[in-house]
């Protein structure tokens, strides 16, 4: 059975940027799946870390949860971290919660 | 609490406390409240309130809340329950485990705003934003603890009357 909705992730590594995009629904069930994949992207300082959110449905306050903690890792190390082609819904959370600020800090 | 009322109709899902059963609840609100006339954007708030309240319940049974793991099963498998009662003017989603309590004192406090409002990167973190989001994007939020805990979420169906 097709499941669109279903959580996928994929890197993209290129000249010293790593783009990461992820689509389908980012919530509780694949948040350690999330948090394993981002983890040793975090640590990557010498590169530009970009979030690309064009084709996720839907995230909940632990996919915010694992954004917040992606970029407190990234700022802590002074490392560029981006999030792009957020979609309107999920613009509206994370307008409501607050986080919108610190995602613009860097000007794409 | 009241008891329903006649113009009162509820359908009731019980799945596993677990975070794989959470979409489930999602997709069948989805089909009440789409029934009900509320719109799209209605929707997407309802379910991104109803599924952390699911979320609350998951870590109650099996995980620990402070960092959001979920952890190893009980022997007996804990389950939710979840409510769908829709009113003539509204719809109130119940979720309900038999877990601890969450922090039911943060959740009469209600938050007037985010709890990443007016803080630095090195200051934010998660903690309370599911709770804040519930808040922020339903009508009316209820937490009772008794045996369990019992969230209820309304929201208010504004019908236009332009609209057939």
């Amino acid at each position: 059975m097709k499941q669109p909705d279903k959580f996928q992730l994929r890197t993209e590594t290129k000249e010293g940027k790593c783009i990461v995009y992820v689509s389908g629904e980012l919530d509780l069930e694949v948040a350690t799946q999330m948090r394993a994949a981002m983890a040793p992207l975090v640590e990557l300082t010498d590169r530009e870390l970009t979030l690309n959110l064009r084709d996720l449905k839907y995230i909940d306050s632990t996919g915010i949860g694992i954004l917040l903690s992606v970029l407190k890792a990234r700022n802590a190390q002074n490392a560029p971290f981006t999030v792009e082609a957020i979609p309107p819904t999920i613009k509206k959370l994370f307008d409501m919660t607050g986080i919108t600020p610190f995602f613009t800090q860097k000007i794409v | 609490m009241n008891a329903m009322k006649a113009t009162e109709e509820m359908v009731t899902l019980q799945v596993p406390a677990t975070a794989e059963y959470v979409d489930l609840v999602r997709v069948t609100l989805y089909g009440i409240a789409a029934k009900m006339g509320f719109s799209y954007e209605e929707i997407e708030d309802m379910k991104v309130a109803v599924s952390e309240a699911c979320n609350n319940a998951v870590l109650h049974a099996y995980g620990n809340p402070a960092t959001g793991t979920t952890a190893m099963a009980p022997d007996e498998q804990p389950r939710m329950e979840i409510r769908y009662i829709k009113k003539e003017d509204a719809l109130s989603i119940v979720v309900k485990d038999e877990g601890q309590s969450f922090d039911a004192v943060a959740a009469v406090g209600a938050p007037q705003a985010s709890p990443l409002m007016g803080k630095s990167i090195g200051e934010i973190n998660p903690g309370g934003l599911g709770l804040y989001l519930m808040q922020a994007l339903m009508d009316q939020v209820e937490v009772h603890s008794e045996s369990g805990t019992e969230v209820i979420l309304t929201k208010r169906l504004v019908r236009s009357e332009e609209t057939a």
